[in-house]
């Protein structure tokens, strides 16, 4: 997908921020929800190629 | 494609073709070597073909010659009958077959009692061989069409279509010469057959499918995300449909032939019959021009009939029923706990849709930013009645070459069901007047893992030192009364064309808002020259993992940094 293009800038770093690799960890996602995904279309294929390739893999190393 | 193995038989070539298969109408349709889908035209030149087959002395008619059969013969017409295959009789709604042959119990499946032989014998002919016999008709005009043997087709199917119906519908298709290679849903098929245009760009959107047929109504939310899609909800309606507008011409013009001739055509089933097949055709010339005729031949004690009605007579008569399709539409929306303003588009899919009056009423009730996409609101629309058959068509030119064992791991529920983000995830930005931070979404809720989104972000003008503040966001409707305008010492003329809106008092705006949620990660992007841009990828693992990278543009290096997967992992509902 193309990437978004936002005018609005971003904020200045407040002074005295100062954190190792300038990257500061600070929290998780929220649990995801389980739903199906149709099937259908270039992008699933797509998407379904990698799953299963993956899957195989994961389960080829263990 | 695995290589052939000793003895073993080559298997025929596949051509597939996509079929949507209605309990009013029927489409085939290609997908050419240009990659577009295309609609083929019938031996009698029709893209939408009633799915009607009817016996005379033996003879078997299909399509519209079948469907004008219901007149004369309609105890050897079988009509209406998708819906009833791989249901058990108890469970059918018989009202659509009501002036066709009718739909018996025979065992635990259903048959048609008709005369389809030259001999007088009335046959039992269970659904599913109506079903076979209809898919091999539709496969034999393809076939000419094409010039070259169809034998496999993706078929679309209502989303609530069952597993045994769908087991039924492979097996009827079988029997005529026709592999199904994949079922798929129609919603998604429209979204598809939109979504396949050159021109289209593939975005994350909410998408409302709203598929208005003859003897039902079908809505679907959809989530698109990135070209995939995932149904959010949907709505059924069999009361509120193309049957039901017919019947307010039926109605209409019955009237006003027992004013002039004291019978009511309604009464004799050949006159109501008749008076049916061209109210229908009446109420298609009115989804066109501002009039419409209504001819019917010897309608009653052999006297012919004709009239005229116009476009706002029939909406006002039919208010009431096209008030209903927004409704079917403003409950799956509910039910998929979403506001009206977050629908992005609305398909209007099935023959029903080119009604200009109810994309005319969607139009209003959506906000001006939702894309209404219909004949009569859009010009660019693609025709609604082809949607299905279209999407069919494009899915079937993707998987033709596929090996069964490929199309059916692809399918299965390892594969389809997948986690979706709860919360969008966004990046904090400034807004000129106030000195507050403003959510900008980079990744949509709904959007399914693994996922990666790109945002390219200004910097202040002079550039130098700036922080990308990574955090979930959730959207909130906020709403404000407006009362009288308060300028606030602004020049009032800054709100001239704000002012005639607001004439009224208590008038509620409705408007998206962002609130902001957990905070994920921050990061430095440190002297970052005038003018300058910054990029920002998030990249959601499998296992809602984040990865963000951000970078200045044309920069070397960049900041890196990834977030740990959460420590629960609910299940919510597929
Ligand atoms: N131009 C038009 N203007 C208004 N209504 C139309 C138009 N073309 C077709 N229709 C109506 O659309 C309905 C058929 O829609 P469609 O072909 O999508 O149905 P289907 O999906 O096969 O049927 P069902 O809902 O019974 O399963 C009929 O009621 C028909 O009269
Ligand atoms: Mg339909």
């Amino acid at each position: 997908m193309a990437a978004v293009q936002v005018s609005l800038p971003l904020p200045v770093l407040p002074q005295g921020w100062s954190e190792e690799k300038d990257f500061k960890p600070i929290g998780q996602l929220s649990s995801a929800t389980q739903r199906n995904i149709e099937p259908v279309g270039p992008h699933f294929l797509a998407h379904a190629r990698r799953k299963r390739h993956k899957r195989t893999f994961s389960e080829d190393e263990r | 494609m695995s290589a052939q193995q000793d003895g073993e038989v080559a298997s025929p070539e596949v051509h597939a073709i996509g079929i949507s298969f209605g309990n009013s109408n029927s489409s085939i349709a290609y997908t050419s070597s240009e990659g577009k889908a295309e609609v083929i035209a019938n031996e009698e030149g029709d893209r939408y073909i009633p799915s009607v087959l009817s016996y005379v002395k033996g003879e078997e008619y299909h399509g519209t010659q079948a469907k004008s059969q219901l007149v004369r013969n309609n105890e050897n017409t079988v009509a209406y009958f998708r819906d009833y295959l791989g249901k058990d009789f108890d469970s059918l709604d018989p009202r659509p077959c009501h002036a066709s042959a009718h739909a018996k119990k025979h065992g635990s499946t259903v048959a048609f009692s008709i005369q389809d032989t030259e001999s007088e014998a009335h046959n039992a002919v269970t659904v599913s061989e109506i079903t076979t016999r209809h898919i091999r008709r539709l496969a034999s005009s393809a076939s000419d069409f094409m010039g070259k043997k169809v034998n496999a087709a993706v078929i679309s199917v209502p989303t609530n279509f069952t597993e045994t119906q769908r087991e039924a519908l492979t097996q009827a298709s079988k029997e005529a010469g026709v592999e199904v290679l994949q079922m798929i849903s129609e919603p998604t098929a429209a979204v598809l057959a939109y979504d396949a245009r050159s021109e289209a760009e593939i975005k994350d959107k909410i998408i409302v499918v709203a598929d208005f047929g003859g003897t039902r109504s079908d809505v679907a939310v959809v989530a698109s995300r990135g070209g995939m899609y995932s149904i959010l909800s949907t709505s059924h309606d069999y009361e509120t449909a193309g049957a039901q507008l017919d019947q307010i011409l039926i109605d209409h013009f019955a009237k006003e032939f027992i004013k002039k001739n004291k019978t009511d055509p309604r009464q004799n089933p050949k006159s109501l019959a008749k008076l049916k097949l061209e109210a229908e055709a009446t109420k298609k010339s009115l989804s066109l021009g501002g009039n419409a005729s209504l001819n019917v031949e010897s309608i009653a004690d052999g006297v012919d009939f004709a009239s005229t009605v116009n476009r706002t007579r029939y909406e006002m008569l039919a208010a009431k029923v096209f008030a209903s399709f927004t409704r079917i539409i403003e409950d799956a929306v509910r039910k998929a706990d979403l506001d009206i303003l977050d629908i992005d588009e609305v398909i209007l899919s099935g023959g029903t849709s080119h009604t200009p009056r109810i994309s005319q009423n969607l139009q209003r009730f959506f906000s001006s930013k939702t894309r209404i996409l219909s004949p009569s609101t859009l010009p660019t629309a693609i025709d609604p009645s082809s949607l299905a058959a279209r999407g069919a068509a494009i899915q079937a030119s993707l998987i033709s070459e596929f090996d069964k064992e490929d199309i059916e791991q692809s399918t299965h529920p390892m594969v389809t069901v997948t986690p979706h983000l709860r919360n969008a995830i966004g990046i904090m930005v400034v807004t000129d007047d106030i000195k507050k931070g403003l959510f900008t979404a980079l990744v949509e809720k709904e959007t399914a893992v693994p996922c990666k989104r790109v945002g390219i972000f200004a910097a202040p003008r002079e550039g130098g030192d700036v922080i990308v503040k990574v955090c979930e966001g959730a959207r909130d409707i906020k709403i404000t009364k407006k009362e009288k305008l308060k300028t606030n010492g602004k020049a009032a003329s800054d709100d001239s064309d704000l002012d005639s809106d607001n004439e009224e008092e208590d008038e509620e705006v409705r408007e998206k808002i962002w609130k902001v949620g957990t905070v994920l990660a921050e990061a430095a992007i440190k002297g970052v020259k005038k003018g300058g841009k910054v990029e920002v990828t998030v990249h959601v693992g499998a296992d809602l993992g984040v990865v963000v990278t951000a970078r200045e543009v044309g920069a070397k290096g960049g900041v890196r940094g990834t977030l740990d997967k959460p420590r629960v992992v609910e299940n919510g509902s597929a």
